[in-house]
C-alpha cells in the first residue's frame, strides 16, 4: 500500500514540478555526483505545509472540533513514514538530491561566482536523515500530545496553534533538508517566526508577546552573522551549494586559487556561521530569549524550545564541519568549545537556584545544547549529535510531563507549591515518565543520555588541548557541569513528584478554563469570588489517554535510544549516520589524540565511572536537600511539606550570591541598560532631531520667500510702472555679475 | 496598447467626471479593471516575445514638433513592463479600498484624480522620450495633491502643499539637469542631428560627450529631484507628513508606485547618462540610503501614530533598494528591481490595513487603539502576514529582494583582498562588505520596530478609543462596517497576499528571470561607459566638431536646394 501511495505522490508531484523546474533539475544531477532522489521526498515538508493550509481553511469556517489537530497529526504521521522510507531506502553512504525549482538564482556572467543559484532543493545524507527523523516524529507525538493540551481553546486558536504547528514542522524540514546555504536560511526564519508567533500565542498576556519579540530580535542579530558568513562564503567559494562548497574546501583552495589557510575568511566564515548558531540555539551572549520563551504552551516549549528548533544552530555547524576543520589553527572550534563549556556551566549555575520548574527544564536545554557545541569543538561530532539525538527524546519527555502537571494543576509550576504526585490520581504515568527523563537527563549509567554525553566529556580530553585550547579545562567543567544538572534535575523530582502531597493551583490563563470546567461539574460561581473559591473546590485532573499515551511512548523512545549507542561500528548508530554526511571527522588527522590518558587510563572508558560519580553525586545531594522523608528520597532525605526543604538556610546564608542566581544574575537587567535603553534613547533622539533639524531646514527654505517677500512686499508695491523696469534691471545685472564671477 | 493605457483612464476619468456621482465609483472601478485587463495582456504579450536582442517593445512615436526635435514616443523594456503591471494591479485595489470610505457627493473629483493619476504614471513607466517622462512625472503630483489635500485628514493642508512644493523644486532641478544632458548631447555627439529628447539617443551618447565635472553637476542636479521622491534621507520629512494625512488609496499609491518613480528614474537616467560619476560617488549615495535605513527604522520605533510608522518604514526600505542601485551590479540592481515592486506590495497591503481600521474607529494613536487580535481576528492575520513579508522572512516576496540588495553591496567591490586571495563571488563595484553589513543591521530594526507594531496593535489587550463607529453611524464615512473585514476588503488584501508569496517562492520564474537581461545588460553598459569621461578639451573640441559638421550639413543642403 506505501508503494502504491508513493506513486501517486509521486505522479502528482511530478505533474506540479514539471512547469517549473523540470529542466533545471536536470542540469542539476547531472552537476552532481549524488543519488537523485524519488520525488516524494519532496512531501516530507510540503505535506506539513498542506497541513497549514487545510488548518486555515478550518478556521475560515470557524471549526470548533479537534478536526485542525487530527489532520496535522495524520499528515505528519505521513511525512514521518515518508522520512522512516526515506531512511530506509537510502544506500547509506550517498547523499540524496531532490531539486524542485530553483528559487533565487541569477547570473551575470560565465565565470565561477558569477552565478548565484540556490534551489528550492533538498539533500539528504546520514545528518539530515537523522534529523529529520526525529523532528518529524517527535513533531507527531507533540501534535498528538497537544490536541488534548490545547483543548480548552477549541475554536481560532486551536486552528492558529496547529497552523503555527505545521508551518514550523515544514520551516523545520526545509532547513535540516535544504541542499544550500540559502534554503537552511528559509527554514531558519521560518521556525523562527513560528517560534514567535508560539511563545505569543497566549496573545493577551503582555509577558508572553515580549518574550516572542524578544525571540524574535535576539535570534535576528544572530541571523545578521549567519547572512554575513553566507555572503563571505559566496565571496569565498563562490558557491552557496553544499556539495559544491565542500568540494572546493576539500582541494583546500577558495574559488580563486588561494591556498584556504592563508585567508582570513577561513575562521572568519565559520565564526560568523558560529554566530548564527548561538543565536538561534540560545548560547553565550545569545541565550536571554530561551528562558522567556517558556511563556508558550508546553508542547511548543517541547518541540521547539527544547528537542528541535534549538538544535538548528548544532546542525548548521555540524553540517560545515568541514569549513570549521579548514582553519588549521581551529579558532572557530575553539571558539564553539568554549562558548558551548561556557554556557552549560552558567546555565546550569542559574537553574540550581529557580522554582519554576518549567523554566529549570529551559535553563537545562540551554546546558545540554551547550554539551553539544562543545561536543562539536572538540571534535566529537558522533557525540555532539548522539546527544542532540537522546536529549530530543528526553527532553521532549521532560517538558511534556511538566505540562501534563500544568495541565491538571490551573498553570500551577512553582516546586514550592507543589508535592508528591505519585499519589495523586492518575498521575503515575506522568512520574514514570518524568523519572525516565530525569534520569537521562543527569546522566545515570545506562541510560541514553549517559552515553551521548560520555562521548562528548571523554573526547574533550581525548583531543590534545595543541588543537583545541583548553579542550581538556573545557572537559573538567562539563563533567562539574554533569554533577549540577543531576543536582538540579533531581531536586526538581524529589520535590514536586514524590513526597507529601500538596498542591496549590496556579492562576494563569488555564484558570479561567478551568472555571469553564467547574461550571460543567456544575459548581457554576461568579467570576468575580472564582478564584478565592478555586483553591477549595480544586481538583487536579490528571491527563487522558492522549497525553499519557504520547508520554508512554516517548518513554519507551528514550529507554530505547541507549540502545543505538550499540549499534553499527561506528560508534553507535549516530556514528554511522554521522559518518555518511558532511560532519564526520576523521580524529585520525588530529594528532597526538591517540595516546591521550586520563588517570592512566584510555579517556573514554575511565569517563564511564567518572561521570557515572558525578551523577551519582549529584542525585545523593538531591536527595539529602529536597527529598522526601522515607525511600522515595532514597532514605536521606527529610522533607515533610512542600515549602521547606533542607537547601533553604543554606541559600539563606549564601544570600547575595543566591538571590542574584535566582535573579538569574541580572543578565537581562544588563542588557535592558547596555543594549535597548540606549538604542530606545537614539530612536527618540533621531526623532527629535528629525523634526526640528532636518525637517525644520526644509520649512526654513520653504519659509523664506514668504517671509521676506512680506517684510519688502508692501513698501515696494507701488503700481509704477518704471519703478518695476528699474528692479527688473537690476535683478538681471545681478544674475550676470553672479553668473560671469562664477564662470570666469 | 501603450498609449491605450495611458488615454483609456483619461477617458474613464472623463466619463467619472459626467456621470451621476452616485455611479463614480463603479466607472473606477470599470476602468482600472479593464486597464488591468488590457495590463495582463501587455505583460504576457511582453514576456512572450521578450528576448535580449529587442529590448524595447510595443515601441511607438509621434512627432509633435519636429522643427524642435521634439517627439512623444514609448516604450517598455522588462523593468518598466512589470512596474506598469504594479500600477494597474494596484488601481481596482485602490478603487475597492476607497468604496465606503470616500463620500458620494465627493466622489466624482475624487475618483477622476485617481484615473489621471494612473494616466500619468503608466506614463512615466512606458516614455521612451524627456518630453513624456517629465510631463507624466510631474502630472502624477497635481492628482496626488488633490487628493491630500481635499480627502486627506486634520493637516491635510499643510501636507498637501508640503508634498507638492518639496518635489516639485527638487523635479525643476532634476529637468535641468536632463535638458543640460539633451544640450550636450545634441551639440556635442557625433551622428546626432540636432537637440533631441529621445532616451535612447541620451543614454547612448551622454557618457560620451559629459566631461568627468559635467556628469558630476548633472548626478547631482537629477538626485536633487529623485532623491526627494525616492526619498533618501535627508530628502524624507514630506513622506511621513503626506502619508499621515492622505486617504488610504492615496497612501497605497504613493508608497506603492509614486515612491517607485524615483527609484526608476536612477535606474533609467542616472545610471545610465552620467555613468562615471556614479561610479565616483556612489559609496556617498550608498551612505545617505544605509543612514536612511537604520535611522528611519529607529524612528519608527518610537512612533504612536500607526500610519507615521509605516510611512517612516518605507524610507527604511527605500534605502535598501537604493543601495541596490547604486551597488552596479547585478545582484544589486535586480535586489533593487525587485525590492520596486515587492515594496509597493506589500507596504501597499500595510496601508490598505491601517486604512481599514482607521475607518472603522477614526484614530490612528497606538496608545488609543491596539490588540485587535480578539475582535478583529482576519485583519490581524493579515497584519502579521504582510509584517513578515515587510520584515523580509524568506519564503515570502520581501526577502529575495532584501537579499539580494544587501549581497549586491556585500560583493559589490573588487579590491577586498587579503594577500593573494582572489574573490570569485566579488563582483565589479563601488561598495563592499561593510556596506553589506551596514544594511544587514538595518534588518535587525526592521524587526523591531514592526514586532513592536504587532505588539501594539495586534497582540495585547484590547484598547478602543472612548468612541468609535458604533456610536456615530452619523459620519460621514457612508455605511456602518462590520467589526472584522469585508468580503470586499479581503478582495483587495488577498491578490496582493498571493502574489506575495508567487513572488516568495518563485521570484527567479516570475521576476528575476524577467529582468535578468535587461539588467546584465544596463549594469554592462555602466561597467563599460564609466571608465573615463572626456576631458573638458575634448569635449570643447567635439563641440566645436559637432558645430561644423552641422553647418556643412546646412551648406550642402542648402547648396542641394539651390540648383
Amino acid at each position: 500500500m506505501g508503494v502504491s501511495m508513493t506513486t501517486i505522490m509521486d505522479a502528482i508531484l511530478s505533474a506540479a514540478v514539471a512547469q517549473h523546474g523540470g529542466e533545471a533539475a536536470h542540469a542539476a544531477v547531472a552537476a552532481s555526483h549524488g543519488v537523485t532522489g524519488p520525488l516524494w521526498i519532496g512531501l516530507i515538508p510540503l505535506l506539513p505545509l498542506l497541513g497549514v493550509v487545510l488548518v486555515t481553511l478550518l478556521a475560515c469556517f470557524n471549526e470548533k472540533s479537534k478536526m485542525p489537530a487530527w489532520i496535522s497529526v495524520g499528515l505528519l504521521a505521513v511525512s514521518f513514514l515518508l522520512t522512516l522510507f526515506a531512511y530506509l531506502g537510502w544506500n547509506g553512504h550517498d547523499a540524496i538530491h531532490l531539486k524542485l525549482w530553483d528559487w533565487i538564482g541569477l547570473s551575470w556572467g560565465d565565470l565561477r561566482g558569477q552565478t548565484l543559484a540556490a534551489g528550492f532543493a533538498f539533500y539528504f545524507d546520514g545528518l539530515s536523515l537523522l534529523w529529520m527523523l526525529f523532528v518529524t516524529g517527535l513533531a507527531c507525538l507533540i501534535g498528538l500530545y497537544a490536541s488534548e493540551y490545547m483543548e480548552h481553546d477549541a475554536g481560532l486558536g486551536y486552528c492558529r496553534f496547529f497552523a503555527a504547528f505545521n508551518l514550523f514542522v515544514f520551516s523545520m524540514s526545509c532547513l535540516v533538508m535544504g541542499d544550500n546555504l540559502l534554503m537552511l536560511f528559509l527554514g531558519w526564519e521560518g521556525v523562527g517566526l513560528c517560534s514567535y508567533l508560539l511563545i505569543g500565542y497566549f496573545y493577551k498576556k503582555k509577558s508572553a508577546v515580549d518574550a516572542g519579540m524578544k525571540a524574535f530580535v535576539v535570534n535576528r542579530i544572530g541571523d545578521l552573522g549567519l547572512l554575513m558568513g553566507m555572503l563571505l562564503t559566496f565571496t569565498t567559494f563562490g558557491t552557496l551549494q553544499y556539495d559544491a562548497l565542500f568540494n572546493q574546501i576539500h582541494t583546500g583552495l577558495t574559488a580563486g586559487g588561494t591556498p584556504l589557510s592563508q585567508t582570513w575568511q577561513v575562521w572568519a566564515i565559520p565564526l560568523l556561521l558560529m554566530g548564527g548558531a548561538f543565536g538561534k540555539s540560545a548560547q553565550l551572549f545569545f541565550y536571554v530569549w530561551l528562558p522567556d520563551a517558556m511563556e508558550g504552551p508546553t508542547p511548543v516549549s517541547a518541540l521547539i524550545h527544547a528537542a528541535t528548533m534549538v538544535t538548528a544552530g548544532v546542525y548548521l555547524v555540524a553540517r560545515m564541519m568541514p569549513l570549521y576543520l579548514a582553519d588549521p589553527a581551529h579558532i572557530a572550534l575553539t571558539a564553539v568549545t568554549w562558548g558551548g563549556a561556557i554556557t552549560a556551566f552558567w546555565s546550569a549555575t542559574i537553574a540550581v537556584a529557580q522554582f519554576d520548574i518549567k523554566r529549570i527544564m529551559g535553563y537545562s536545554t540551554i546546558s545540554q545544547l551547550g554539551y553539544m557545541f562543545a561536543g562539536l569543538g572538540v571534535l566529537a561530532t558522533t557525540g555532539g549529535v548522539f546527544h542532540v539525538f537522546t536529549h530530543a527524546f528526553f527532553k521532549a519527555t521532560l517538558f511534556l510531563s511538566c505540562g501534563a502537571v500544568m495541565h491538571g494543576f490551573a498553570g500551577q509550576l512553582d516546586m514550592r507549591k507543589l508535592s508528591g504526585l505519585w499519589s495523586i490520581n492518575g498521575f503515575r504515568v506522568v512520574v514514570i515518565a518524568m523519572l525516565i527523563g530525569c534520569l537521562n537527563l543527569s546522566g545515570f549509567p545506562f541510560t541514553g543520555g549517559y552515553f551521548s554525553k560520555d562521548m562528548i566529556i571523554a573526547e574533550a580530553f581525548v583531543t590534545p588541548d595543541s588543537v583545541i585550547a583548553g579542550s581538556s579545562w573545557a572537559g573538567w567543567l562539563l563533567l562539574l557541569t554533569a554533577g549540577m544538572t543531576a543536582y538540579y534535575t533531581f531536586r526538581v523530582f524529589f520535590r514536586v513528584f514524590v513526597g507529601p502531597v500538596v498542591y496549590e493551583p496556579g492562576e494563569d490563563l488555564h484558570a479561567h478554563d478551568d472555571h469553564e470546567h467547574a461550571d460543567a461539574h456544575g459548581h457554576g460561581h461568579g467570576h468575580d469570588d472564582a478564584h478565592d473559591h478555586a483553591a477549595e473546590h480544586f481538583h487536579p485532573h490528571g491527563p487522558k489517554w492522549a497525553i499519557n499515551l504520547v508520554l508512554t511512548l516517548l518513554s519507551v523512545g528514550c529507554i530505547l535510544s541507549a540502545g543505538l549507542y550499540f549499534l553499527g561500528d561506528h560508534h553507535g548508530w549516530a556514528g554511522g549516520m554521522v559518518h555518511a554526511s558532511s560532519a564526520v571527522v576523521d580524529t585520525h588527522a588530529v594528532e597526538g589524540g591517540e595516546e591521550a590518558l586520563l588517570f592512566g587510563q584510555p579517556p573514554h572508558e575511565i569517563m564511564f565511572y567518572i561521570s557515572a560519580v558525578f551523577g551519582f553525586g549529584g542525585i545523593l545531594l538531591a536527595a539529602w536537600f529536597h527529598g522526601p522523608k522515607g525511600i522515595a528520597g532514597l532514605l536521606i532525605g527529610g522533607r515533610t511539606t512542600a515549602a521547606e526543604v533542607r537547601m533553604d538556610p543554606i541559600a539563606k546564608a549564601l544570600r547575595p550570591i543566591s538571590t542574584w542566581a535566582v535573579r538569574k544574575w541580572y543578565v537581562d537587567e544588563f542588557y535592558h541598560l547596555v543594549l535597548v535603553t540606549p538604542l530606545k534613547i537614539f530612536a527618540h533622539l533621531f526623532h527629535w532631531f528629525d523634526k526640528l533639524i532636518v525637517d525644520g531646514l526644509v520649512n526654513f527654505f520653504g519659509a523664506t520667500p514668504r517671509v521676506s517677500s512680506d517684510a519688502i512686499g508692501e513698501s515696494t508695491q507701488t503700481g509704477v510702472l518704471h519703478d518695476y523696469a528699474l528692479r527688473m534691471v537690476a535683478g538681471i545685472a545681478v544674475v550676470l555679475v553672479v553668473v560671469v564671477l562664477v564662470l570666469f | 496598447m501603450l498609449v491605450l493605457l495611458i488615454l483609456l483612464p483619461l477617458l474613464f476619468g472623463v466619463a467619472v467626471l459626467l456621470r451621476p456621482p452616485a455611479a463614480a465609483k463603479w466607472w473606477a472601478l470599470g476602468g482600472t479593471s479593464l486597464c488591468l485587463a488590457i495590463g495582463a495582456m501587455l505583460v504576457g504579450r511582453f514576456f512572450a516575445n521578450a528576448s535580449p536582442d529587442v529590448p524595447f517593445q510595443a515601441q511607438g512615436s509621434f512627432a509633435w514638433l519636429p522643427a524642435l526635435g521634439l517627439n512623444l514616443s514609448v516604450g517598455i523594456d522588462s523593468v518598466a513592463t512589470l512596474l506598469i503591471g504594479l500600477t494597474l494591479l494596484l488601481g481596482p485595489i485602490c478603487v475597492g479600498a476607497s468604496w465606503t470610505a470616500i463620500p458620494q457627493h465627493r466622489a466624482r473629483l475624487f475618483y477622476g484624480w485617481l484615473l489621471v493619476l494612473q494616466a500619468a504614471m503608466v506614463g512615466v513607466f512606458a516614455a521612451r522620450d524627456l518630453l513624456v517622462f517629465y510631463t507624466c512625472f510631474e502630472f502624477t503630483l497635481l492628482p496626488m495633491f488633490v487628493m491630500i489635500n481635499e480627502f486627506g485628514s486634520t493637516n491635510r493642508h499643510k501636507a498637501a502643499t508640503k508634498f507638492f512644493l518639496y518635489t516639485f523644486t527638487g523635479s525643476i532641478i532634476a529637468l535641468a539637469g536632463l535638458v543640460y544632458t539633451a544640450w550636450a548631447v545634441g551639440t556635442r555627439a557625433t551622428g546626432v542631428d540636432g537637440f533631441t529628447l529621445d532616451i535612447a539617443t541620451l543614454t547612448e551618447h551622454a557618457s560620451h560627450v559629459l566631461t568627468a565635472r559635467e556628469q558630476a553637476l548633472v548626478l547631482l542636479a537629477m538626485l536633487c529631484g529623485f532623491a526627494v521622491k525616492v526619498p533618501l534621507f535627508p530628502f524624507h520629512t514630506w513622506l511621513p507628513l503626506a502619508h499621515t494625512e492622505a486617504p488610504t488609496a492615496g497612501s497605497v499609491i504613493l508608497a506603492g508606485v509614486l515612491l517607485k518613480l524615483g527609484t526608476y528614474a536612477m535606474y533609467r537616467f542616472v545610471l545610465p547618462l552620467v555613468p562615471h560619476a556614479v561610479l565616483e560617488h556612489a559609496p556617498a549615495v550608498a551612505i545617505l540610503a544605509i543612514i536612511g535605513i537604520i535611522y528611519a527604522g529607529l524612528i519608527c520605533w518610537v512612533q504612536t501614530d500607526v500610519k507615521k510608522l509605516v510611512a517612516y518604514s518605507s524610507v527604511s526600505h527605500l534605502g535598501f533598494c537604493v543601495l541596490g542601485l547604486f551597488a552596479l551590479n547585478s545582484a544589486g540592481v535586480t535586489g533593487s528591481v525587485l525590492y520596486m515592486l515587492n515594496h509597493g506590495l506589500s507596504t501597499g497591503a500595510l496601508f490598505l490595513l491601517v486604512g481599514f481600521m482607521y475607518e472603522r474607529y477614526h484614530t490612528r494613536d497606538m496608545r488609543e487603539i491596539g490588540g485587535l487580535g480578539a475582535k478583529m481576528p482576519i485583519w490581524s492575520t493579515f497584519m502579521v502576514f504582510f509584517v513578515m513579508s515587510s520584515v523580509g522572512l524568506p519564503g515570502l516576496n520581501g526577502f529575495p529582494s532584501e537579499f539580494l540588495c544587501t549581497m549586491g553591496a556585500f560583493i559589490s567591490h573588487t579590491g577586498w583582498t587579503s594577500g593573494a586571495a582572489r574573490h570569485v563571488g566579488a563582483t565589479w563595484g563601488p561598495l563592499g562588505p561593510w556596506f553589506g553589513f551596514a544594511a544587514g543591521t538595518g534588518v535587525i530594526v526592521a524587526a523591531i520596530y514592526l514586532l513592536a507594531m504587532v505588539a501594539k496593535m495586534v497582540w495585547g489587550t484590547l484598547r478602543e478609543p472612548a468612541v468609535h463607529h458604533g456610536e456615530h453611524d452619523h459620519h460621514a464615512g457612508g455605511p456602518h462596517l462590520p467589526v472584522d473585514l469585508t468580503a470586499r476588503e479581503i478582495m483587495t488584501l488577498l491578490p496582493i497576499g498571493v502574489l506575495c508569496i508567487v513572488f516568495g517562492l518563485f521570484p527567479t520564474q516570475t521576476l528575476i528571470g524577467a529582468i535578468e537581461s535587461d539588467v546584465n545588460a544596463q549594469v554592462a553598459f555602466v561597467h563599460e561607459r564609466s571608465g573615463e569621461a572626456p576631458t573638458e578639451h575634448e569635449a570643447h573640441f567635439a563641440q566645436q566638431e559637432h558645430r561644423q559638421q552641422r553647418d556643412a550639413g546646412r551648406d550642402e543642403q542648402i547648396a542641394g536646394v539651390k540648383p
